[in-house]
């Protein structure tokens, strides 16, 4: 149900992404996370157009992380904000953390070993249905993609809505 | 800690398959984030100065990021940037798979025997060539390196004489800025002139159906012939002198 992917260029780091449906408990979650009882990243699946975008989000963050150069304070924020197109963080939680009200929520963790324990932990924290992750296209607004990330018309006719929010996300300590 | 992390991207290069070792760059190919992926190292050049060789690669590191994304904002096709590392300047792109050099492309249509003369089965791309270039000259991207290496043909869906087929990716953008100054343009289709014309033998008239194209494609053509002619008559005046 889950993805597990092992960063490549930091082998001993492995992502993993698990989708929900139907929480409700939300509210109680974010809490959780920032008081530091779930070490996760929190996401709003509706934000994410493919897994690949969180991937890009959570190899930058390890690597700002090895590097001593992170923007924010922990590994999980520095993830949101990689994902926003802004530079502001806390315009990134609202925009790719979860609000209160969200039903669904694309729960993101970096493991340097055996995962299996917080997986099993983080799941019975989450009042709600676990989907796979290729579910993640049907959750995805589009239109507030497009208006967030300032896509336009003619990018998209040189390739897919995920092309443009990636490049957005890698060149936007230069951009 | 950073000598440390340029190890985590350089230990991934050494298994990476190397593709091209350039005078400023090494370009390799492999799995990243689960795609094929395209990395372009620039090293360090040991006759600089640190310092001064550390600031210059940083700056095209940056100048190739920046237009790449100013690029694709304005439907011009380049590939798609995945992450940068800016301490070890390794950019990570979009590999565009199934595509040759427009340079390649040209060699082997030159080579084959072909029923009728070459220019017509390179007027398509000449036509296409020439109209890409003004969208990015009009956006205000001079690229600095213009040569037929540093243009991808996509090869799959690719039918011979037809424009519409045709699907071009620009890259090597490490030389570029931003400006609106048609000098700036006219040097550049400049350098791609001399550099088209010296790789490729016999393609004056070929080069003038790219130029054409351009007039006809860009907004300010005009004033970037004007200068074109201008820098072609310097350039001139300048071998007779020397
Ligand atoms: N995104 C890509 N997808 C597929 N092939 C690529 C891509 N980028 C580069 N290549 C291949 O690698 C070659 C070299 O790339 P590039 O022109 O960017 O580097 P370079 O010429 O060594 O750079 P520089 O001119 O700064 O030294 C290209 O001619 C092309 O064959
Ligand atoms: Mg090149």
């Amino acid at each position: 149900m889950h993805t597990s992917h092992q960063l490549e260029l930091y082998p001993k780091q492995t992502v993993t992404q698990l989708l929900f449906k139907g929480v409700k408990n939300s509210a109680e979650l974010r809490k959780s996370a920032m008081e530091g009882k779930i070490n996760a990243a929190l996401i709003n699946p509706k934000m994410i157009v493919d897994s690949f975008q969180v991937l890009v989000a959570a190899n930058k963050a390890v690597h700002l992380q090895s590097i001593g150069k992170m923007k924010t304070r922990g590994l999980y924020s520095e993830i949101i904000f990689n994902l926003s197109p802004a530079n502001n963080i806390s315009e990134a939680f609202k925009r790719f953390g979860i609000s209160d009200s969200d039903d669904s929520v694309l729960v993101v963790l970096v493991a340097t070993d055996d995962e299996s324990q917080v997986l099993a932990d983080i799941t019975e924290k989450v009042d709600g249905q676990q989907v796979p992750v290729a579910e993640l296209p049907t959750l995805t607004d589009v239109m507030q993609i497009r208006k967030l990330y300032k896509v336009t018309p003619q990018e998209e006719k040189i390739g897919s809505l995920l092309d443009s929010v990636v490049c957005r996300m890698a060149t936007k300590d230069v951009v | 800690m950073e000598p440390e992390e340029s190890m985590a991207v350089s230990d991934f290069l050494i298994k990476g398959n190397l593709l091209k070792q350039g005078a400023e760059a090494r370009v390799y190919r492999d799995t990243f984030l689960g795609k094929s992926t395209i990395i372009k190292e620039r090293f360090p050049k040991k006759y600089r100065h640190p310092l001064l060789d550390e600031k210059l690669t940083h700056r095209r590191t940056v100048q190739e990021v920046r237009s790449i994304q100013r690029c694709r904002k304005a439907g011009i096709p380049t590939p798609v940037v995945h992450f940068v590392d800016y301490t070890s300047h390794c950019i990570f792109l979009e590999d565009i798979v199934d595509s040759v050099t427009v340079r390649d492309h040209i060699v082997s249509t030159q080579q084959r025997p072909h029923p009728g003369p070459t220019l017509e089965h390179l007027a398509p791309l000449a036509a296409k060539v020439g109209q890409i270039i003004a969208k990015m000259h009009d956006e205000d991207v001079v690229h600095g390196d213009l040569t037929t290496s540093n243009m991808l043909l996509r090869t799959s869906g690719y039918v011979v004489g037809d424009a519409a087929e045709l699907s071009l990716v620009l890259i090597d953008f490490g030389l570029s800025y931003i400006s609106a100054l048609p000098e700036d343009k006219g040097v550049d289709l400049y350098v791609l002139e001399k550099a088209f014309l010296s790789t490729h033998p016999n393609t004056e008239a070929l080069f003038q159906k790219l130029l054409k194209s351009y007039a006809a494609s860009s907004k300010k053509s005009s004033a970037v012939i004007k200068k074109l002619d201008e820098v072609r008559l310097r350039g001139r005046k300048r071998s007779m002198v020397g």
